[in-house]
């Protein structure tokens, strides 16, 4: 069991919470709201989560819940004044909102620690390994070594949360609630004429967008142990925008795979670390130049399942 | 009986600019209407008021005796008027299929949970979804071989009746039709000719904008006629053929197209 290298499943684990940022996002833009308020949903989620646990004592699974639904409620209040709002003007304003949340963390010290972050959040993979421990079982007994079965175990934790995103959302996609979306995002007034209650649908995608962060961010504070408002700076809501721009925001396939190459290139690269910045900007250029669709379109999966290589959807 | 569409004394003013002033008038259910006048007469202005994609400045429309004045565009749709666009406005992007399933939407109840879960009764209402669908797209006629295609990648014909069929999917009793033969060659005016009567007969009141003399003389029962924002005549074809004021406003400009 060498090669269950913890840094590595850091990594992954590191792409999978990413990933769930990329279709937190993608599904708002699906309702054609540009936001940049997900790294402040995000922080919602792993300081509610945080505060749970290290405050409260409450099992992690009640502050991951707990963290999503209230950046989901969070969601729907800034989402239904943003309603006035479209395009670049509702993206201003979301990043305004990110950027309140983060003053409140460093500012509200007797509940937060302000900037220093909460430090010992339960890591999830700790506590089950001492859960299982305590009940006779020992990872030697797997070959593997304590760290190892801690990475793993969130590894396969983040994996299957994501697994269950992506099934949800894919399935959302293809039912009437999908359809209103889409039609939504191509045609507001047409979809209006055409029945949808164009307002319902658009705070819906939103709050779900904000919920999804706050689960995102949930489970960050509870892989990594330690949360700080540095976290969630607006560097972070321009990566999660970055992972649909670049991997494609007409398929909920898009922004995973954008979440998961933009997290493991820069790992990859980490030799030549002063330039990946360099090479990040340039492959965005390129990307707006030749494909600003995405990497990942319909048009690129229907191509796919015609060659009958494999259905990536 | 009461009419189905009664416009009372409906004006639209752009900041100074009045596009629509004093319009009364009445559709009774069944009955296909014709609204003509030159460009610029207002009429589209009139439909975007009746489905609220603009609130009127003045007076009231009432729909089956209630009056639908200040509701949104979809709780319009849902109450039964359902319209289709001058230029064109489809889902590009979306199937033929789909841009009709989405008019099915304000018909059927499915939320969040249900699509995702695919219970039972989701299953049934999605397959009732594509049997209406299937329906629509036979009666307007766009043929299998289509409707997997992206509505953006249609001939132009086709899209205007694919609105249409859009259109017919939330049951309407009254729907209105923008310019549904505007670019259209005489054969395909026939053909959406026969397909209004169609949808006539199916119990679908109609009122119809269109610049195609030949179309409207044939089709409408009545006609009203604006100009500069103002009804300046209404009454069956035959009466407008003859009403001087028409004349005056308008059938210059209905030699030209019937020169086309």
């Amino acid at each position: 069991m060498e090669w269950l290298n913890p840094y590595h499943l850091q990594v992954a684990s590191f792409m999978l919470i990413n990933a769930i940022l990329g279709v937190s996002i993608y599904v708002t833009l699906s309702t054609g709201q540009l936001s940049l308020g997900n790294a402040g949903f995000m922080s919602i989620g792993a300081y509610t989560a945080a505060l749970l646990s290290t405050q409260h004592q409450l099992p992690i699974p009640v502050g991951i819940l707990a963290g999503s639904l209230l950046a989901g409620a969070a969601g729907i209040l800034v989402g239904i004044p943003s309603l006035r709002l479209s395009g670049v003007y509702l993206a201003i304003a979301t990043l305004g909102f990110g950027e309140v949340v983060r003053a409140v963390l460093i500012n509200w010290e007797s509940l937060t620690r302000g900037a220093v972050g909460i430090a010992a959040i339960p890591q999830v993979g700790r506590v089950i390994l001492v859960w299982a421990r305590d009940r006779g079982f020992s990872p030697e007994s797997l070959g593997l070594q304590s760290n190892q079965f801690i990475s793993l175990t969130v590894f396969l934790i983040l994996l299957f949360s994501t697994l269950l995103t992506v099934a949800f959302f894919l399935r959302l996609s293809r039912s009437r609630v999908g359809r209103a979306y889409a039609a939504i995002r191509l045609d507001e007034s047409a979809a209006a004429a055409a029945g949808i209650p164009t307002t319902y649908y658009k705070v819906l995608a939103f709050s779900q967008g904000a919920l999804l962060s706050g689960f995102a961010g949930a489970l960050f504070a509870h892989s990594t142990s330690f949360v700080s408002p540095g976290d969630f700076t607006y560097h972070r809501a321009v990566e999660i925008l970055v992972f649909a721009v670049f991997g494609g925001s007409e398929h909920i396939i898009g922004p995973v795979f954008g979440a998961a190459f933009l997290t493991l290139v820069p790992e990859a690269l980490r030799a030549i670390s002063e330039y990946r910045y360099i090479l990040y900007g340039i492959l965005l250029v390129l990307m707006m130049v030749f494909r600003p669709q995405g990497v990942i379109d319909p048009a690129l999966l229907r191509r796919f399942r015609r060659s009958g290589k494999g259905t990536p959807a | 009986m009461s009419s189905l569409l009664s416009l009372r004394n409906i004006g639209k003013s752009f900041g100074g600019l009045s596009a629509l002033s004093g319009i009364s008038f009445d559709v009774e259910p069944g009955e296909i209407v014709g609204v003509i006048g030159p460009n610029g007469a207002g009429k589209t202005t009139l439909f975007n008021v009746v489905t609220a994609i603009y609130p009127s400045t003045e007076g009231e429309v009432l729909f089956d005796g209630e009056r639908i004045s200040g509701l949104p565009p979809h709780t319009i749709t849902k109450r039964g008027i359902t319209r289709t666009f001058q230029n064109i406005r489809l889902f590009s992007t979306m199937t033929v299929e789909e841009n009709v399933m989405v008019g099915r939407h304000c018909r059927t109840g499915a939320g969040v949970w249900r699509g995702v879960l695919r219970t039972r009764g989701e299953r049934r209402e999605e397959r009732g979804i594509r049997g209406k669908t299937r329906e629509l797209l036979d009666l307007v006629g766009l043929s299998g071989t289509d409707r997997e295609m992206a509505a953006g990648s249609l001939p132009y014909g086709h899209q205007r009746r694919l609105e249409i069929a859009r259109a017919l999917a939330a049951e309407p009793r009254l729907l209105l039709l923008d310019e549904p033969v505007a670019g259209m060659n005489d054969a395909e005016t026939q053909e959406v000719f026969r397909l209004i009567k169609r949808v006539q007969a199916l119990g679908v009141t109609i009122l119809l904008i269109e610049h195609d003399m030949s179309l409207v003389m044939k089709a409408c029962d009545r006609l009203v006629v604006f100009n500069f924002g103002r009804k300046i005549a209404a009454g069956t074809p035959s009466e407008i053929r003859d009403d001087p004021q028409v004349i005056e406003a308008y059938l210059g400009a209905a030699e030209r197209d019937a020169d086309a």
